[in-house]
């Protein structure tokens, strides 16, 4: 029989893949049209050309022993294991270097080919180590397997040669082991560093004998360019390179597929289990985000869940400045409950609100804004959106009608131009920069458009990219200027703008466009970046086949951050790069789950499915399923809760997962409001920042101990599998209904899968999402209804939810937040690969070994001024406040810009941003705050403060007996 | 004015409109930031300007004023 084999079509039935994701099948697939029949061991298959013989052969149900080949990476050749016999040729061609031709007839076993693996395999192990017994990769090997396979009895060779045998174990990284000794030199670490992940950090450093793999410049792995991001471990046929937790536990006995929750791009992982201990996560090569690729934060950094700090009891206190006191779950729901309640009667309904988590499921985030629209009574629900991506929402809902991103990840594997705005893909979304990498090794152009001069500049083996280094504060100057290069240099999309945009919108556009004071010359004063380097990039995207957009946080947190957004949608309307694979729209969300958050009616103004709740009829369908009235007026965002709760309206705040303490700008202002409040109730893992504010600590779970889905940047439903029980009892989910029944509005739900199910009742873009199908696709990115029944990789394809694609006047207004004589440099903030936002999670792993401290990144220029030196100390003030950080020299930013990040909370770089906000969302201005640095000897009165604090808080969270007396002391004032 | 949630209410109000005025003369600008401050905005915050515009109003410049009768009209 004749077995049909095509990537393009057959194996994807129904959107998922028939291919078993858990099989290797030798070589990458190739996508053609043609269709190739060859006989393999007198099994007919036809394969797309190109295929090799190798992965015919295993479509085909036969395996070819191998070594050095795996279908993640090129095929390579060298371990020749996979010799095959074809009907007239000469010799042993290796299957995995060798194309299939029509007609060709191969054979994969004979006498012949047994001996010359067998021979093969004798040279292998003529220099390996025979410890397989005591061998971390025992049950796990591929060396061993292969032995078996060829049946190698005996190695005529000897041990006594030249050999590799005593070659040192290199042990510097925290999560794995280098032990050259097992090393057989099949090069697929290399290849992994380079193919998978980008960073070419290996080498095979000698030749013949003496070859060996070597991280940078024969150095440890880790003060080599090495990112762990584990790919080569995971290459690796033998122990050679081994996770130490492996080394450790030994192998797992069972997995569970599930979804990461560190960031956006929400990679698939199978988490490798003994009973209810994570053995390892490995990426899952089915995950149709990250095809079995990850990072260090989610490969390795998973040691949280287990960390001693974990809150593993509810626990409440009348007052902050008492010790906690441990309670039963009814106890601390009973007495939330009686707060909440008491606090509504004398402040009135509107005086408590909750904050959803984007760290959270979407079914957790949809319970708890029902909770505060149902049981609360009001509108005041919000989320950590409201500091990252408040502005995309606002600002693509306006122009294109939906407020999400417009594509898969794949989709960058087509695009020939690549615009990268005020985003750092490769630390803050690392396995989407690794794709992103991989397209410009292929040859696709790159802008950056970033006050710094960001790592996926530095490819390897890439277009060397086109740097246009903006002020901070300046985007919508920035952006303005490229869309009038392409209007007034005829590069626009003519008959896209006809049929697919609303003609009056675009005609204003066009004529402010086209003004000359939005040309590049007149903006380069304001942007400080060349009218040519500008003309270019705008070229380069216009010109390209496919342009493609992916922007960030650099985009959103500006008092001009909306405007942004639409500027960049206006941008890819008038060049017609929406609606197809290889370009598009694409916001790079933060957070595992932000996107879901958000779709989940975490904001104030719109129930789930970014329905407002001013529409008369869709608060009567909710109604219908909740019972209860819907109020129409939009209640309080994050930043407005703080003004009111510091006015001494808003009382009480129900916080799940979100350490707002650490996060939101000018903490002085923050910590005040916090301090204001009656009753503040946190739901999280550890006792964070802002939990040392509060009255009542519920213990929430982590990814690994709930059941639910994340939804990813790409609108991607993921889902989340229960690996562990929730370390108190409940999963989150279960926490929020127990308060909503305490507080008399009854939720009875059994399962996750019922609260999608309400969900899917409610919300036009989800009405056909369900576990069932969820099961049956592996994932499914919405819209998903009868129209999409099995959801929309590529948005707006034929039209626009609004019907026609709305072009948006952007005018550029100056931020009020400007370089002065007493503040003169800008302040920008971001993050670093290793960790991950507040750090609660990283900063509790082996991570921190490559980020220990927030440091201040300045410019040699800058520095010299000043007289500051690497490593000293230095005061950096802002006109609200003041914090203390280490000094690091670098040429990444401009001179005037200043750069850290904020992931440890004792560095107070919240404590200088201000409460300047987008004038759309509210969304904070934290990638510009003027700055006057200088050197000091101690640290700042927050940071000293902030450690008394911090220790007396840790106490009151201890058993009674390990209260330290001062803890007591201060508890009796 | 002593009030700051107000003056941040006030300050919020006049970048809506400062980022709102291609939208033509006064009339229609006007008419963007009262809808928008109905659409995003608390019925607390509304109920303040309102408030304020209605007693003593100083710091509101006049779009900022025509901007809250228009809010006070639909309310």
């Amino acid at each position: 029989m004749l077995n049909y084999y095509d990537p393009g079509t057959q194996s994807y039935e129904a959107g998922k893949s028939i291919l078993n994701p858990d099989f290797d099948f030798g070589t990458p697939a190739r996508v053609s049209e043609n269709l190739v029949t060859v006989s393999i061991d007198g099994r007919e298959i036809a394969v797309p050309e190109g295929t090799s013989v190798l992965r015919a052969a295993a479509l085909a149900g036969i395996n070819i022993p191998k070594l050095c080949a795996s279908d993640n990476l090129e095929p390579f050749g060298s371990c020749r294991l996979c010799a095959v016999e074809i009907e007239g040729r000469r010799g042993y061609p290796a299957s995995c270097t060798t194309p299939v031709s029509e007609g060709m007839d191969v054979t994969t076993q004979t006498g012949k080919l047994a001996k010359l693996r067998r021979n093969i395999m004798e040279l292998y192990i003529s220099d390996h180590p025979l410890d397989c017994l005591t061998c971390p990769a025992n049950g796990d090997c591929e060396l061993q397997d292969v032995a078996g396979a060829v049946g190698l009895r005996e190695v005529r060779y000897g041990f006594d040669g030249k050999n590799h045998l005593d070659a040192e174990i290199d042990d510097s990284n925290p999560y794995f082991s280098f032990d050259p000794s097992k090393c057989i030199v099949c090069s697929r670490c290399v290849r992994a560093c380079e193919e998978v992940q980008g960073t070419f950090a290996l080498t095979i450093e000698g030749r013949g004998f003496d070859s060996i793999v070597s991280a940078s410049q024969n150095e440890p792995f880790m003060d080599s360019e090495c990112v762990s991001c584990g790919a080569c471990v995971q290459a690796c046929p033998t122990s050679t390179l081994m996770e130490k937790s492996v080394i450790d536990a030994g192998q797992p006995e069972h997995s569970v597929i599930t979804t990461c929750a560190y960031c956006g791009v929400g990679c698939s992982f199978k988490a490798e289990m003994k009973g209810e201990e994570v053995v390892r996560m490995v990426p899952y090569k089915g995950g149709e985000a990250n095809h079995g690729h990850s990072c260090v934060k989610g490969r390795f950094a998973f040691g949280y869940a287990t960390h001693k700090d974990r809150i593993k009891e509810p626990m409440i206190r009348e007052s902050i400045n008492d010790p906690w006191q441990v309670v039963s779950w009814d106890e601390a729901l009973a007495f939330s409950a009686k707060k909440l309640r008491g606090i509504q009667t004398e402040f009135g309904r509107e005086s408590i609100g909750g904050i959803t988590s984007s760290r959270c499921t979407n079914e957790e985030t949809y319970l708890v804004q029902k909770l505060v629209r149902a049981a609360f009574g009001n509108n005041n629900t919000d989320t950590c959106a409201r500091v990252c991506h408040s502005p995309t929402g606002y600002g693509l809902k306006t122009t294109l009608g939906e407020s999400a991103g417009t594509q898969t990840f794949d989709s960058v594997m087509k695009a020939n131009a690549i615009v990268v705005i005020g985003a750092n893909p490769t630390d803050a979304h690392p396995v989407f920069g690794s794709l992103m990498r991989r397209r410009l090794r292929q040859g696709a152009k790159l802008v950056v458009i970033d006050p710094r001069r960001i790592d996926v500049l530095k490819t390897p083996h890439a277009d060397e990219g086109l740097h246009l280094p903006l002020r901070p504060g300046t985007n919508v100057a920035m952006v303005n200027a490229m869309a009038h290069v392409v209007i007034t240099e005829g590069l626009e999309d003519k008959e896209f703008i006809n049929s697919r945009c609303d003609t009056e919108a675009y005609n204003a556009w066009r004529t402010f466009i086209a003004e000359a004071r939005n040309s590049p010359e007149a903006m380069e004063e304001v942007t400080g970046v060349p009218a040519a380097k500008v003309r270019e990039a705008a070229r380069i995207y216009a010109e390209a086949e496919n342009g493609a957009i992916y922007y960030g946080l650099g985009v959103t947190e500006h008092s001009q951050g909306s405007t942004m957004v639409m500027g960049i949608a206006n941008l890819a309307l008038a060049t017609g790069n929406i609606g197809r694979e290889g370009g598009g729209v694409n916001p790079l969300r933060g957070q595992n789950n932000v996107q879901g958050s958000c779709d989940m009616g975490s904001f104030p103004h719109e129930l789930p499915g970014y329905q407002h709740v001013s529409d008369p009829e869709v608060r009567e369908r909710f109604k219908a399923v909740w019972g209860v009235e819907i109020d129409h007026e939009p209640g309080l965002r994050i930043p407005n809760m703080f003004d009111a709760a510091i006015a001494g309206t808003f009382k009480a705040l129900y916080v799940q997962g979100e350490d707002i303490a650490q996060s939101d700008p000018n903490t002085h202002h923050v910590e005040a409001a916090l301090k204001a409040l009656d009753c503040l109730i946190v739901q999280d893992i550890f006792l964070n920042e802002t939990a040392k504010f509060a009255h009542v600590l519920l213990p929430g779970s982590t990814f690994l101990e709930k059941n639910g889905t994340f939804t990813n940047a790409e609108r991607r439903i993921n889902r989340v599998r229960k690996v562990m029980e929730p370390i108190a009892g409940m999963e989150d989910w279960e926490v929020t209904m127990a308060l909503s029944n305490a507080l008399g509005y009854p939720m009875n739900y059994n399962h996750p899968s019922e609260i999608m199910d309400e969900i899917a009742l409610l919300t036009p873009s989800f009405t056909g999402v369900n576990y069932d199908k969820l099961e049956r696709l592996g994932s499914i990115q919405w819209p998903c209804n009868d129209e999409h029944p099995d959801g929309t990789p590529t948005m707006h394809t034929l039209d626009f939810p609004i019907g026609k694609g709305r072009f948006a006047v952007t005018e550029y207004l100056a931020t009020e937040e400007r370089a002065s004589r007493r503040f003169p440099l800008l302040l920008t903030t971001g993050r670093i690969l290793s960790q991950y936002n507040v750090g609660a999670q990283t900063r509790r792993t082996a991570n921190s070994d490559w980020h220990e401290e927030d440091l201040l990144e300045l410019h040699p220029s800058d520095a010299e001024l000043r007289g500051v030196k690497e490593g000293d100390w230095l005061g950096i003030s802002s006109r609200v406040g003041h914090t203390v950080l280490r000094a690091k020299l670098s040429t990444r930013m401009l001179p005037g810009v200043v750069f850290t990040t904020f992931h440890h909370p004792g560095s107070g770089a919240n404590v200088i941003t201000t409460d300047n906000s987008d004038w759309a969302t509210n969304c904070p201005e934290y990638k510009v705050t003027a700055v006057q640095v200088e050197k000091v000897s101690q640290p700042s009165d927050w940071q000293r403060n902030f450690v008394d604090f911090d220790k007396r808080q840790q106490d009151f969270a201890k058993p009674a007996e390990e209260h330290s007396s001062d803890a007591h002391a201060s508890a009796l004032k | 004015m002593s009030d700051p949630q107000l003056t941040n209410l006030i300050k919020m109000i006049d970048q809506i409109i400062a980022n709102n005025l291609h939208h033509g003369d006064d009339d229609q600008v006007t008419d963007v930031a009262a809808g928008h401050l109905q659409k995003f905005w608390a019925r607390s915050m509304k109920q303040q300007v309102i408030a304020y515009a209605n007693s003593e109003g100083a710091d509101l410049s006049p779009l900022a004023q025509k901007t809250i009768a228009k809010l006070q009209a639909v309310s």
